[in-house]
């Protein structure tokens, strides 16, 4: 780009300096990583016991107590973690000033997704 | 052929004596024991994407001249190497020779002084030490990167191919320009920094302190592994590359150094050491031995711990 | 990557990803992007099918026809063995988070047992279901 024509290589190297920041955001993907373990190890597994349940057992099963928890906790998780991930990609590949409104939708959408997931759930439970 | 090393190999790995016997009779290598294992996987030797899939105009490969195998030669091997003449207008091409395996010596870089003396004297690369110690012959010999003069000719494919390293600017044949991996190093301050003022006599260091340098210091800048690293072909820019964060961790771990808190800092970046995704593709082609992907794993694990 | 290269022309890259050798570590690593990419778009799915059940029993029948369909199916498949590659491929990554598995013997092992180990639970857990649906 322009801006690096003349600049020495030093320069170029350290560009705008170090943004002194970034741990939190790989502590995080660390930390709801683990969190997904067991909640997913769950999801699978009751879904495989839940194969060929109609309509009435579905929702039996969500109305259960610790279905429902775990169920909002594995949406919260799972959202965090898909937005913090496809965060790093976005910013991998694409190079360009988009990559900012990319991020942007990607990080509004996971929040949109799981709060609709949440509320979902929450409806099925609470249901008549 | 079944090397010496691959006959201890074979005896001192129980727990996968199966596999190590299947490595030492020259089968496909599924588990690698150190970097000089050569893949030998026949199969998926490049990713399935044309040769000049997505490179500018400038950087496309064309195809070169072909030099006749010498007069009575019997054993032969025929190399395939990148040549670009900065002067010549074109751009690079892939020239083809054969090599008089009894002519010269065992190594690439032997066959490639070869050819400079006996075949084409403008083939242009860089050597020194011929003993794996200088890193001046960092090259990419049939896709992996190492230096040339410690790969065996009879190690490589048929047709052997010798490209520069991977996602460098290139100055002439297999000659890179290392101007910014060099700035980069520059970057990370790769000298002793102290506040304390100077002592009468040594900066004392236990054994123990002295030994957490092991495997870093032994570092010769040779480059292999940045040059393989995905996230530095893609960030190269901004991503410092596993060489130099190693040597960032070899001054992070140096008990004598009190600069590490503005090191930490200097580092703590997205981008300058938070491209790193473990893809450890510079562990694998490190031609020291030496583990770039862990010393990465280390600095971050440092990051962590000043936060908690 | 600009250089100062004499006459203003940019000089030549040297091919990375046309030349560079599939490893198992790059191949692993993108395949762990990859699944990870997919399971995004499975948990969106996974949103829909909650919603839909939120929405009446009609409407979730719908999406347990789509489900069921030999599209369906394969998909879940996919879903299915992306997840045990990305859940397994994840662990690998926590592990070497603190230190330890860096060596190369170590990386392979744990690089196909990963490979391995999700292809067998991916069975397991497609023929319990058989079984549970049976």
């Amino acid at each position: 780009m322009e801006r690096d024509d003349m600049r020495t290589p030093l320069a170029r190297a350290i560009g705008l300096g170090s943004a002194k920041d970034g741990v939190q955001h790989w502590w995080m993907q660390r930390v709801s990583a683990i969190a997904l373990v067991p909640l997913t190890v769950w999801f699978i597994a009751a879904i495989i016991a839940q194969t060929g349940a109609d309509y009435t057992a579905f929702v039996a099963w969500l109305r259960s107590p610790i279905t429902d928890i775990l169920m909002v906790l594995l949406l919260i998780a799972l959202f965090y973690h898909a937005a913090l991930g496809l965060q790093v990609v976005i910013e991998d590949y694409v190079h360009s000033g988009t990559r900012f409104a990319a991020v942007i939708m990607v990080r509004l959408a996971c929040f949109a997704f799981a709060v609709v997931g949440i509320l979902a759930t929450l409806r099925i439970a609470a249901g008549p | 052929m079944c090397r010496p090393l691959d006959i201890i190999h074979k005896f001192s790995f129980r727990a996968c004596s199966n596999v190590s016997i299947e490595i030492a009779q020259g089968k496909a290598s599924m588990i690698i024991k150190s970097s000089s294992q050569v893949s030998r996987n026949r199969l998926f030797k490049r990713f399935p994407i044309p040769a000049n899939f997505g490179v500018t105009k400038e950087s496309k490969i064309g195809r070169g001249k072909s030099w006749p195998a010498p007069a009575g030669s019997t054993r032969t091997r025929t190399f395939e190497i990148y040549r670009y003449e900065p002067d010549s207008g074109r751009g690079p091409h892939l020239d083809t020779f054969e090599v008089d395996l009894d002519d010269c010596g065992p190594m690439v870089l032997d066959a490639l002084i070869w050819i400079k003396n006996k075949v084409d004297p403008t083939l242009t690369f860089r050597r020194s030490c011929r003993e794996g110690v200088c890193g001046s012959c960092a090259m990419n010999m049939d896709g992996t990167n190492w230096l040339a003069c410690t790969r065996f000719i009879t190690d490589m494919e048929s047709p052997a191919r010798i490209y520069p390293l991977a996602n460098m600017r290139i100055i002439k044949d297999l000659v890179p320009d290392q101007t910014h991996v060099f700035a980069q190093y520059a970057a990370i301050e790769p000298w002793l920094q102290s506040r304390t003022p100077v002592p009468e006599r040594e900066r004392l260091q236990s054994i123990e302190e002295r030994g957490q340098l092991d495997g870093y210091y032994e570092c010769i800048l040779c480059f292999c592994c940045t040059s393989g690293c995905p996230s530095h072909w893609w960030n190269g820019d901004r991503f410092l590359g596993p060489a130099v964060l190693l040597q960032a961790w070899r001054w992070l771990t140096d008990s004598r150094d009190e600069a590490t808190e503005e090191r930490l800092d200097k580092l703590e970046d997205p981008f300058r050491l938070y491209r790193c995704h473990t893809i450890l593709n510079c562990t694998r082609t490190c031609p020291k031995g030496l583990n770039p992907g862990k010393a990465i794993a280390q600095i971050k694990k440092m990051m962590v711990e000043r936060q908690s | 990557m600009a250089s100062n290269s004499p006459g203003g022309r940019q000089r030549p890259l040297s091919p990375n990803m046309q030349l560079y050798r599939p490893q198992l570590t790059s191949v692993l690593s993108i395949v762990n992007r990859l699944t990870g990419i997919l399971l995004s778009i499975a948990a969106i799915a996974l949103v829909i099918w909650l919603a839909a059940g939120a929405a009446g029993p009609q409407t979730y029948a719908i999406v347990k026809a789509a489900l069921a369909s030999w599209t369906g199916q394969v998909i879940l498949f996919a879903f299915t063995f992306a997840f045990f590659l990305h859940l397994l491929g994840g662990i690998r990554h926590l592990v070497w988070d603190t230190v330890h598995g860096f060596e190369l013997r170590a990386i392979y092992m744990s690089g196909w047992t990963v490979v391995a180990a999700s292809v067998v639970m991916t069975v397991v857990a497609w023929v319990a279901s058989c079984c549970m649906g049976r």
